[in-house]
């Protein structure tokens, strides 16, 4: 298999329309009365919250926009209010300043240098904050995660990745810009640097050591089951990136599943309890 | 026998594990099938129950013959028709083999069953973990001349089909639950079919969307020839008729003789290689 950037294209037609079929489907089988998306004006949330549009129709689409001090971007914001007013979502924003201030004042151990599980506190506030809307309104809570974020566990587990549905986890970064374009959402969102925006001056690619181009491509080797040294050759990069890219993606299973216990008894939730969902 | 019939495919979405509602809709659309002239209507894989039941599937599996097959019966008799559906079976002798089958019910009752020998167990799959395999072709001699039955992933497995038209089958049927990522392999094979054996072929695939898995629809009836004589919408539910005419096989088995032209002895040859693989 040639690792060239052409085989990631697909047909984005074909794509809009199923995921546009899988959220519709959803939301109607569990009545509830409308979907709610974070939206903080980067590409995989404005695109999650576009087809969301797309699929139940304006008014039933609530955009919550959650910024805080430390990493607070006019830009951001303004990409998040033109969202919502293109694709006529419900919307309303809330500082979540003073709430993770609370938190950071009342943990013993909380140390401010420690970027990462201050960043996490946040994503996981904003999570807090997305279900009690969705409960309080009867909402489903869409999620923006994406495959590559996914794949490299560059996410925070219970915070961002939390959702009813993730309608956009199996395309990679790179299939979500194409995507974006496809469904008309304004190039100034799509060509911006992702971050996840945990603290000043984080971005994705910075922090995972690899332009999206080609990470796509090394993850798409590896659900193919390629080895290292193929797609290195291929892509002529370092063996040593490939591996740590798989080692990245082995090490974090754990982010992508949930409840995991030991066995003991006859049938196991998780293990060998194997149910539909949305059984009638 | 008739020769020229007409037949419906049937390419629904199953409410999954609720037998009593897709029984309504199945008794909907014969009726349906009915009203068309149509003598044979054939809904997908599973269709009884859904696909994706997972281990709900011990509890909706049931005889063949047993209580939604006399449901059926009884629509079939009141109709005059035939019908070809899928369905969970329970084996007669235990309580937990159960087989992934189709069924054909005519106007005088129960015709007979086919228990799927391909089990995908791989991607999506977990078939083998459900079903234990059938180990025999199905053809069917009815008044709508013979007919022999595959179940989806059967159909990448050309002797299947070619087993069944051995034993005569004019009509292969295939029903489905064929998932989207797979359409492509779905639409070369079912034309590959219908030209290696000189058969017509008849392909009911599912559609909807079951526990986040979708299922593309794109049923479609193949003459003899390779030629679409019919084709359902993809990914919604669609209820297509078209004629069967029998009399077309015999040109093509003339033209393109390959049941004449079988080599028995690559069989075996067939056999050694795959034993040793």
């Amino acid at each position: 298999m040639e690792l060239a950037p052409s085989v990631l294209d697909l047909n984005w037609q074909e794509v809009k329309m199923k995921i546009i079929r899988f959220i519709k489907d959803y939301f109607e089988r569990t009545r509830a009365k409308g979907i709610i998306v974070s939206l903080s004006g980067g590409i995989d949330s404005s695109t999650v919250a576009a087809l969301s549009a797309l699929a139940i129709g304006k008014g039933k689409v609530f955009g919550l926009m959650l910024p805080e001090k430390e990493t607070y971007n006019a830009k951001d914001v303004k990409h998040a209010e033109l969202i919502a007013k293109k694709f006529g979502l419900k919307k309303e924003r809330i500082d979540i300043t003073p709430t993770l201030e609370a938190f950071y004042n009342s943990i013993p151990i909380f140390d401010p240098a420690d970027n990462l599980c201050k960043g996490n506190i946040k994503a996981r506030t904003r999570m807090v904050y997305v279900y009690y809307y969705a409960n309080r309104l009867n909402m489903l809570v869409c999620g923006s995660s994406d495959k590559s974020e996914t794949m490299m566990g560059y996410f925070t587990k219970w915070g961002d990745v939390a959702a009813d549905i993730s309608p956009i986890m199996d395309l990679y970064k790179t299939q979500v810009r194409k995507l974006a374009y496809h469904i008309g959402i304004p190039k100034e969102i799509v060509e911006k640097p992702s971050s996840p925006a945990l603290w000043p001056g984080q971005f994705a690619e910075t922090e995972l050591g690899i332009k999206y181009e080609q990470l796509d491509l090394v993850l798409y080797g590896l659900e193919h089951f390629m080895k290292a040294e193929e797609i290195a050759g291929q892509l002529g990069i370092g063996k040593g990136l490939v591996e740590k890219v798989k080692r990245r993606w082995l090490a974090t299973e754990h982010k992508r599943r949930m409840l995991l216990t030991t066995k003991i008894e006859y049938r196991t939730v998780g293990a060998d309890f194997r149910l539909p969902r949305n059984t009638p | 026998m008739k020769e020229k019939f007409k037949i419906a495919l049937a390419q629904i979405s199953c409410k999954c594990g609720d037998k009593t509602a897709n029984i309504k809709k199945i008794q909907k659309l014969i009726s349906k099938a009915k009203e068309q002239a149509a003598d044979l209507v054939i809904f997908p894989e599973l269709s009884l129950t859904g696909y994706v039941v997972r281990d709900q599937i011990y509890e909706l599996a049931e005889t063949i013959p047993g209580p939604s097959t006399k449901i059926i019966e009884g629509i079939t008799r009141k109709t005059n028709m035939h019908v070809i559906f899928g369905m969970p079976e329970l084996s007669e002798k235990t309580q937990a083999i159960v087989y992934n089958s189709a069924a054909l019910v005519g106007p005088n009752g129960f015709i007979g069953k086919y228990r799927k020998m391909y089990l995908p167990t791989h991607s999506v799959f977990e078939e083998k973990r459900y079903f234990r395999p059938g180990y025999q072709t199905a053809v069917f001699d009815t008044k709508l001349g013979k007919i022999g039955l595959i179940i989806c992933y059967d159909i990448f497995f050309p002797e299947v089909s070619r087993l069944a038209r051995l034993a005569g089958a004019q009509l292969i049927v295939c029903i489905s639950a064929s998932p989207t990522v797979r359409k492509a392999f779905f639409e070369a094979l079912t034309t590959a079919r219908a030209i290696e054996n000189t058969a017509f072929l008849a392909y009911v695939n599912l559609v909807g969307i079951e526990d986040g898995l979708q299922f593309w629809g794109g049923s479609r009836l193949i003459g003899p020839n390779g030629k679409i004589l019919a084709q359902a919408k993809y990914d919604e539910e669609d209820f297509v008729t078209c004629d069967v005419d029998y009399t077309d096989i015999r040109p093509v088995e003339t033209f393109v003789p390959t049941l004449k032209d079988l080599r028995p002895e690559l069989f075996d040859k067939l056999k050694e290689a795959a034993e040793n693989l």
